[in-house]
C-alpha cells in the first residue's frame, strides 16, 4: 500500500525506503524469535512439569524457631514431658511436682500454670509420665495412683492465635492404687471404646496387670460397671526394657535387655495370649525403645547398638500360614542407643532421639533418612507437634528448642517409585499402585513400575499387530499398486490418521470387546485361517492367471482381489471358532482357560488393545514408511528392473534397504505415539495396575493413569506430583524416541537430497 | 512354478493382503459407526410379542442373536418404560414366542425423564380448551400437547426476565464482594445500597419464580393416561412428552420426516437424561468455540515458525534443533500437554490472575480452574506442529524464481514474503489450519484436565456482560463420547446416543481432513515442476 502513496520527491522515496528497511528488520527479528520459540516451548514444557515433580525428592526443611529457657522455672523440678499447641505458639511442660507450665514459645514467658493432683487429692509427686498420641499423658504418681490426662488448646485449628491460647487439662481416668498390688513401674491407659477404658500396669519382675472397665447402661438408665483384672507374666529371661501398647489396647509389645521382642494379644481381656517372641538382632543387643507407627500396624524397634528398624507380623509362606513378627524396614541407625521413638500423627514418619541428644527423622516405608537435628547441648526430651509440622525438644540445660518442619513428601523415594516395597499387611515386597482408599490411615502406594510395565505391554502388543500390517501395506502401496487407485488409497489412510482416538477407544471398548468376548476362539482361529485363505487364493491365481479373461488385470490391483478371500476367511473363522469352542473347550473357552491355567479372562484385555491401539498407529507408520519408500530415487529401481529383476526383487533388495532409515524412523514414531496414547487405553482396558504379560488381562498405562487420577489428586500433594513425574517420564521416553527418529530422517533426507 | 515363487509374486500378494486387512478394518470401523449412528433415529415398528406362557411384551426389536449352545436364536427387545420395569431391554428366546404382531394403536412416547414409553392411550385429562377438529383421542392428545407446549413456550419471556434478574443479582453480589474486600468500612454505604438492590432483584426473582411455578403447575395438570401392554396404567403430563408417535401407522415419508426432525433436534437442542438423550448443541458449540479460539493462538505461531524454518534460517545446527523441537512437539503424548496445561496455565497463570484481579472471590477460583481459554491454549501448543509442517510444505511449493524476481526488483525480504510468497502459500496454511482444527476437535485426553465438563451450566458466549466468558467450562463432543459411553450408569441405553455423537464427530473430522488433503494435493500439483 506504500506504493500507492508514492511521490516523486527523493526525500519521500528515501523515507519510504527507510521505512521498508525498518519493517524488514523488525520482521526478521520477530520471525527469528518465533522460530526459536518452538525450541523454547519444548524445553519450557519439560522444565515446567519437572518443576512440579522435583519437590518430591527434596529433603524436608526444619526451620529453627526459637531456643528459650522457661522463665521462673526452678532448678529443683525435673521436666518429664513437653508439648506444643497446633500453631507452635504455646509450649507446655509437665514437671515431677505435677505442675503444667504454659509458656510463649518465642520468649519463654510463662503464661499460665496448672497444678495437677493425684486421684486422692494429694500431690505426692510424679513417678513417670508416658506420652501417647493426641497430647494424652499417662501419669503414674509416686504413691501408686494413676491418672490419664489430655491437654487441649482452645485455639487449636483456629487462626486467632495472636495471644497465647489458654489450655485446659482434661482428666480421662483417675484411679487410686488398688489393694496390695505393688507399685507399678509404668502404667498405660487406652480409650478406644466409649465408657470402657483399658489400663495396663507393668509391675516389677516382668509382670503385668491388664484391667478393663466396661460400663453398660440398661433400659432403666442404670449404669452397671464390670471390671476385669487379669494379671499375667512374661516368662522370659532378662528384663523388659521397653513397652508399647496400641491405641485399641489390642496388642502389647515388649522389648527385653536380651534383644527379644514380644507381642501379646489382649483383645480377650481375660486371657492375654503371647503371640510372638523373636530376637531382634543376632548379637542380643538390648531393646531400648519401642513405639507403634501411625496406623498401629508396625512397631518401631531400636537396640542398644543404635540400630533402628520397623517390624510387623507377616507370613513367610503366603496365605493361610500363621504370621510372625518380621523385620521389615531397616532404618538409618544412630551412633548411640535410641532413648525415645515418637510416631508422626499424620503419616509413617518416625522421630527418634538418641543418648547423644540427636533427633533423627526417618520415614518407615521409603526408608529415607530425612533429617538430623541437634542443639549445642544434648537433647533429652522431645515431642512432635499435633499437626506434624514441628518439634519441641528439651536439652540438658533445661532450655526448650522449637523447630518448624515442612515434610510434604516423606513417603516418596526412587525406591518406593520403582523398586518393590514391603507395605504393611503384605507378605512380601511388591510393586503396588493404589493411590486412595476409603479409610483415613491408608498409606498411598505409588509404585510407577506396574504403570511403566502396562505402558510397555500395551505398546508392544499394539506394535506386534501394527508394524507388519503398516510396513507391508506401505511396501505394496508404494511399489506395486496401480497409480490410479493409489490416489484413492493413500488419502484414505491419511484421513484414517485423523480419526480421533476417542472414537477408536469407544468402538474397542463397547463394540469390539463384547463381540470378542463371545468369539475369542474365532479370533485365534482367524490367525491361521486368514493366511491360509490368502495362500489358497494365491495358488488359485497362479493356476488361472494366464486365462485370457484374467490376464493382466491383477497387476496393481491384487489387494482388491484378495478382499473376498479375506471376507470368506473371516466368515470361516467365525463358524469354525464356534464349533471348536463347543468341541475343544466344552462350550466355554473362558471357563476352560480359568480351569486349566487359572488365568482370568477380562472382557477388556490386551488383545482388544492390540487391535485398537494398532489401528491408531497403522496410518502413522504407513504414511511415513510410504513417504520413505517413495523418496528412494526412481533411477535405482528403474535400473534394477532394467537388468531383469522382478518387481518383488527390486522392492525387497533395492528399494527397501535404501529406505530402511526412514522406515525405522516411521516405526519409532509409531512407537512413541502408542506409548502416549491415552483415550484408547483408558476406554478399552480395565485400567487395573497389574504386572503380568497375559493377553487376556488388561493393564494400566502411565498416560491413562494420569487421566484417571489427576482430577482426584489434591493440588501439590504427593499423588499430584507423582503424576507430574509420570508425565515427565512419558515426555522423556517420547523425546528420546522422536529425537532419534528425526535425526535418522534428517540424515535419510540429506542422503537423497529430497524432502 | 519355481519361477513364480522365485520372482516373489506370492510375497507381493502377501503385502497386498496386509493392505486389504488394513482397508477392511477402516471400512469396518466407519461402517459400524454409520450403521449404528444413522439407524438410531429411524422410528422402527413397535412389535407386540405374545409369548407361549401367555404374557405379552411391547417394544422395538433391536437385535437378534444366534445361540451356539442351544441352536436357537434370541431377540433383544427394547421395552422402555424404565419407571415401571426398571430395565429398558429384555432378551427373549425365539422358541418362547407365540406370535409377533404390529398393532396400529401402539404408541411410543419420548419423555423428558425415564426414557421411552411403549403402550396404548387410554384417556385424557385436560384443563385447556380442546380442539374441535380432533376426532380421535389420539388426535386430541396430539393437539392438546401442541397447545401445552405452545403455552409453555410463551412463558419464555418470564424465564428471560428471571435469568436477567438472576444475572443482575450475581453481578451485584460480586461487586459487593469486591467492595467489602477492598475496604469494607469506607464503602459501607455503597455496600448497603447494593445489598438492598440485590435483595430487591432477588425478591422480584422469587415473585416471578412463584408465578412461573404456578403456571407450569397448571400446564402440568394436563395429563394423559396410558396403559402398558400388561394393562398397568401410567399418567403422564403432556409437558413431559417430547415426541409422541405411532410408528406402525407411519409410512416411509412420515418416518423420514420424523427422522429429519430428530436430526434437527440433535443439532440444536440441549441434552436430556444426563446426556443420554436429546441434543448435542452445547457440545457442538463448545467444540467449535474451543477450536476457533485455539486457531487464533496456534495459527500465527505456527506460520511464523514455518517462515523462520523455510525463509529466514540458515541451514545448520540451529535449524536442525528447531526441527527436532517441532517433531517433539508433534510427538509428545497429548496427555503430557494436559498435565502441562494444568500445572502451568490453570494453577500457574490462572491462580496468578485470580490473586491479582479477583482476590475477593478466593478461594472460589475464577481463572484458577479449568476453562475454555486454558483448554484452547493447551491445544494450540499441541497443534502448532501440524500448522508448521503444512505451512512449510506450502512455502516450499512456491517456485524460487518468484522470490528471486521480487527481490531483484528491489523489494525487501519481508515485502517479498508478504506480497508474493505468503499469498501463494495460502493453500498450505489453510491445510495446516484445517488439519489442526480436526486434530483439536478429536483430542480428548488433555481437555479432561483443563476444562471440559460433563454438563456445562452455561455456554461460553451468552447475552451477559462481557458476553464472552473465557473462564467458563465447556462441553466437547469427544469427551461426550467418553463420558456417556463409559461413565453413565445405564451404558446399554446410552449406547445409541454415543454412536450418534461418534458419527457426528467422525463426520466432522473426516470432512475436515479430506478437504485439507484435497487442498494440499491440488497445491502440490499446481506448483510442481514436472521433472524427472
Amino acid at each position: 500500500m506504500a506504493f500507492r502513496n508514492k511521490s516523486n520527491s527523493p526525500h519521500d522515496t528515501n523515507k519510504f525506503l527507510a521505512r521498508a528497511k525498518k519493517s524488514d528488520r523488525l520482521a526478521a527479528w520477530l520471525i527469528n524469535i518465533g522460530g526459536l520459540l518452538v525450541v523454547v516451548s519444548v524445553i519450557g514444557i519439560l522444565l515446567l512439569i519437572l518443576k512440579v515433580a522435583i519437590p518430591l525428592f527434596l529433603s524436608p526443611e526444619a526451620t529453627h524457631l526459637s531456643t528459650v529457657s522457661i522463665k521462673g522455672s526452678t532448678v529443683a523440678t525435673r521436666t518429664l514431658a513437653i508439648g506444643t499447641d497446633e500453631n507452635l505458639k504455646t509450649g507446655f511442660s509437665i514437671d515431677d511436682q505435677g505442675k503444667v507450665t504454659l509458656f510463649d514459645s518465642r520468649t519463654g514467658a510463662v503464661s499460665d500454670t496448672i497444678s495437677l493432683a493425684a486421684p486422692g487429692g494429694t500431690t505426692p509427686g510424679i513417678a513417670a509420665v508416658t506420652p501417647a498420641p493426641d497430647r494424652h499423658y499417662d501419669i503414674l504418681w509416686k504413691d501408686g495412683s494413676f491418672s490419664a490426662i489430655k491437654i487441649t488448646f482452645d485455639a487449636d485449628g483456629g487462626q486467632q492465635a495472636a495471644e497465647a491460647p489458654p489450655a485446659k487439662v482434661e482428666t480421662l481416668l483417675a484411679e487410686q492404687k488398688g489393694g496390695a498390688a505393688s507399685v507399678p513401674l509404668m502404667s498405660l491407659a487406652r480409650f478406644s471404646e466409649e465408657n470402657s477404658p483399658s489400663r495396663l500396669d507393668f509391675l516389677p519382675g516382668n509382670r503385668f496387670l491388664f484391667s478393663k472397665k466396661t460400663t453398660t447402661t440398661d433400659l432403666m438408665g442404670n449404669d452397671t460397671t464390670t471390671q476385669i483384672r487379669t494379671p499375667f507374666a512374661a516368662d522370659i529371661q532378662g528384663n523388659i526394657t521397653a513397652l508399647a501398647l496400641d491405641s485399641k489396647a489390642e496388642f502389647l509389645y515388649a522389648g527385653t535387655d536380651t534383644g527379644r521382642l514380644l507381642r501379646w494379644n489382649l483383645s480377650d481381656a481375660e486371657a492375654p495370649q503371647l503371640l510372638d517372641s523373636v530376637l531382634t538382632n543376632s548379637k542380643g543387643s538390648a531393646v531400648t525403645a519401642l513405639n507403634l507407627v501411625f496406623g498401629d500396624v508396625s512397631i518401631a524397634v531400636s537396640n542398644a547398638d543404635g540400630s533402628f528398624s520397623t517390624w510387623f507380623p507377616a507370613s513367610e509362606t503366603g496365605l493361610g500360614s500363621s504370621k510372625t513378627l518380621t523385620r521389615i524396614h531397616p532404618l538409618a541407625g544412630h551412633g548411640s542407643a535410641i532413648t525415645a521413638i515418637l510416631p508422626s500423627p499424620r503419616n509413617k514418619t518416625l522421630y527418634s532421639l538418641d543418648k547423644n541428644g540427636t533427633i533423627n527423622v526417618d520415614h518407615m516405608t521409603s526408608e529415607r533418612h530425612l533429617l538430623s537435628l541437634q542443639t549445642e547441648k544434648p537433647l533429652v526430651l522431645f515431642a512432635v507437634a499435633p499437626r506434624d509440622n514441628g518439634l519441641i525438644a528439651l536439652d540438658a540445660d533445661n532450655r526448650i528448642t522449637m523447630w518448624q518442619i515442612s515434610n510434604p513428601h516423606p513417603e516418596i523415594s526412587f525406591k518406593t517409585l520403582f523398586a518393590p516395597v514391603w507395605y504393611e499387611n503384605y507378605d512380601k515386597p511388591e510393586f503396588v499402585w493404589q493411590s486412595s482408599s476409603a479409610n483415613d490411615d491408608f498409606e498411598p502406594k505409588l509404585s510407577l513400575t506396574p504403570l511403566i510395565f502396562g505402558t510397555l505391554k500395551g505398546t508392544l502388543y499394539a506394535m506386534l499387530f501394527a508394524v507388519p500390517l503398516a510396513l507391508l501395506g506401505a511396501i505394496y502401496t508404494s511399489q506395486f499398486m496401480g497409480p490410479r487407485i493409489k490416489n484413492f488409497v493413500k488419502p484414505a489412510i491419511e484421513i484414517m490418521a485423523a480419526i480421533p482416538s476417542v472414537v477408536i477407544g469407544f468402538l474397542a471398548g463397547l463394540w469390539l470387546a463384547p463381540l470378542m468376548d463371545k468369539g475369542i476362539v474365532s479370533v485365534f482361529v482367524s490367525v491361521l485361517i486368514i493366511p491360509l485363505f490368502v495362500f489358497i487364493s494365491i495358488l488359485l491365481w497362479k493356476k488361472f492367471q494366464n486365462k485370457p479373461l484374467l490376464k493382466g488385470i491383477s497387476v496393481g490391483y491384487e489387494f482388491l482381489l484378495l478382499i473376498p478371500a479375506l471376507l470368506l476367511g473371516i466368515y470361516a473363522s467365525h463358524a469354525l471358532g464356534g464349533m471348536l469352542e463347543t468341541t475343544l473347550f466344552a462350550g466355554d473357552f473362558k471357563l476352560w482357560l480359568f480351569d486349566s491355567f487359572g488365568s482370568r479372562y477380562d472382557q477388556r484385555n490386551s488383545i482388544i488393545i492390540a487391535f485398537a491401539l494398532g489401528l491408531a498407529v497403522i496410518p502413522l507408520i504407513f504414511t511415513m514408511a510410504d513417504d520413505a519408500l517413495a523418496n528412494v530415487p526412481k533411477n535405482l529401481s528403474a535400473a534394477s528392473l532394467a537388468i531383469g529383476a522382478s518387481r518383488w526383487q527390486t522392492a525387497w533388495r533395492i528399494v527397501l534397504p535404501s529406505a530402511l532409515p526412514g522406515i525405522f524412523s516411521a516405526v519409532m514414531i509409531g512407537f512413541g505415539r502408542a506409548i502416549g496414547e491415552t483415550m484408547i487405553v483408558l476406554m478399552a482396558t480395565g485400567n487395573t495396575p497389574i504386572l503380568n504379560w497375559s493377553i487376556f488381562n488388561g493393564f494400566r498405562s502411565l498416560s491413562a493413569n494420569i487421566a484417571v487420577e489427576i482430577p482426584e489428586a489434591p493440588v501439590f500433594g504427593s499423588l499430584y506430583r507423582v503424576l507430574f513425574l509420570s508425565a515427565v517420564l512419558l515426555f522423556i521416553f517420547t523425546f528420546i524416541i522422536n529425537t532419534v527418529a528425526e535425526i535418522l530422517r534428517q540424515n535419510f533426507r540429506k542422503k537423497y537430497g529430497r524432502f | 512354478m519355481g519361477n513364480f515363487w522365485k520372482q516373489g509374486e506370492p510375497q507381493v500378494w502377501a503385502t497386498a493382503a496386509t493392505l486389504s486387512i488394513t482397508l477392511l478394518m477402516i471400512a469396518t470401523l466407519i461402517g459400524v459407526v454409520m450403521v449404528n449412528g444413522l439407524g438410531f433415529f429411524w422410528p422402527s415398528d413397535t412389535a407386540l410379542v405374545s409369548l407361549k406362557d401367555g404374557s405379552k411384551l411391547l417394544g422395538e426389536i433391536t437385535d437378534t442373536e444366534k445361540q451356539t449352545a442351544t441352536h436357537g436364536a434370541r431377540l433383544q427387545l427394547k421395552i422402555g418404560n424404565r419407571d415401571l420395569y426398571g430395565q429398558d431391554f429384555r432378551w427373549i428366546d425365539k422358541g418362547d414366542v407365540a406370535s409377533i404382531t404390529y398393532p396400529d394403536d401402539a404408541i411410543v412416547l419420548e419423555r423428558k425423564e425415564h426414557g421411552n414409553f411403549y403402550g396404548f392411550l387410554k384417556s385424557l385429562s385436560l384443563n385447556i380448551p380442546q380442539s374441535a377438529s380432533a376426532a380421535t383421542p389420539w388426535q386430541q392428545m396430539l393437539a392438546a400437547r401442541e397447545n401445552v407446549i405452545q403455552a409453555q413456550r410463551n412463558l419464555g419471556d418470564l424465564r428471560d426476565k428471571m435469568s436477567k434478574l438472576n444475572a443482575a443479582a450475581e453481578s451485584l453480589r460480586l461487586k459487593i464482594l469486591k467492595l467489602s474486600f477492598d475496604n469494607a468500612p469506607a464503602n459501607r454505604d455503597t455496600i448497603q445500597r447494593l445489598s438492598q438492590q440485590r435483595e430487591q432483584s432477588l425478591a422480584e426473582f422469587n415473585l416471578l419464580l412463584d408465578d412461573l411455578n404456578t403456571k407450569n403447575g397448571e400446564l402440568n395438570r394436563n395429563t394423559a393416561t396410558f396403559q402398558d401392554v400388561s394393562g398397568e396404567e401410567k399418567e403422564i403430563a403432556l409437558t413431559d412428552i417430547v415426541h409422541a408417535y405411532r410408528p406402525n401407522t407411519m409410512g416411509v415419508f412420515a418416518k423420514a420426516a420424523f427422522y429429519a426432525g430428530k436430526i434437527k433436534e440433535l443439532l440444536l437442542e440441549e441434552p436430556r437424561e444426563s446426556n443420554t438423550e436429546g441434543g448435542l448443541f452445547p457440545a457442538i458449540f463448545g467444540t467449535v468455540m474451543m477450536v476457533l479460539l485455539m486457531s487464533i493462538f496456534s495459527l500465527p505461531f505456527g506460520v511464523i515458525a514455518a517462515i523462520y524454518l523455510r525463509e529466514y534460517a540458515k541451514e545448520g545446527m540451529l535449524v536442525r534443533l528447531v526441527r527436532i523441537a517441532v517433531n517433539n512437539l508433534a510427538g509428545v503424548p497429548s496427555i503430557v500437554y494436559g498435565v502441562f496445561g494444568l500445572g502451568f496455565f490453570v494453577y500457574g497463570i490462572g491462580s496468578g490472575i485470580d490473586q491479582l484481579f479477583y482476590p475477593e472471590r478466593l478461594p472460589t477460583p475464577t481463572f484458577g480452574t479449568g476453562g475454555i481459554l486454558w483448554a484452547s491454549l493447551t491445544l494450540a501448543l499441541l497443534t502448532v506442529p501440524v500448522v508448521i509442517v503444512s505451512t512449510e510444505e506450502g512455502l516450499a511449493s512456491v517456485p524460487k524464481g518468484l522470490r528471486q524476481g521480487s527481490l531483484s526488483l528491489g523489494a525487501t525480504k519481508f515485502q517479498t514474503l508478504m506480497k508474493i510468497v505468503l499469498p501463494m502459500a495460502t493453500p498450505g496454511i489453510m491445510t495446516g489450519l484445517i488439519l489442526a482444527m480436526a486434530r483439536a476437535a478429536g483430542e480428548v485426553a488433555p481437555l479432561m484436565l483443563v476444562g471440559v465438563v460433563k454438563l456445562a451450566p452455561s455456554l461460553p458466549i451468552d447475552g451477559q456482560f462481557p458476553f464472552f466468558h473465557m473462564d467458563r467450562k465447556f462441553m466437547h463432543l469427544g469427551f461426550h463420547i467418553y463420558d456417556v459411553g463409559f461413565q453413565s450408569p445405564n451404558v446399554e441405553a446410552a449406547k445409541p446416543m454415543v454412536f450418534v455423537t461418534t458419527l457426528l464427530l467422525l463426520a466432522i473430522v473426516i470432512v475436515a481432513s479430506s478437504s485439507a488433503i484435497h487442498l494440499r494435493n491440488r497445491m502440490k500439483k499446481k506448483y510442481s515442476t514436472k521433472a524427472f
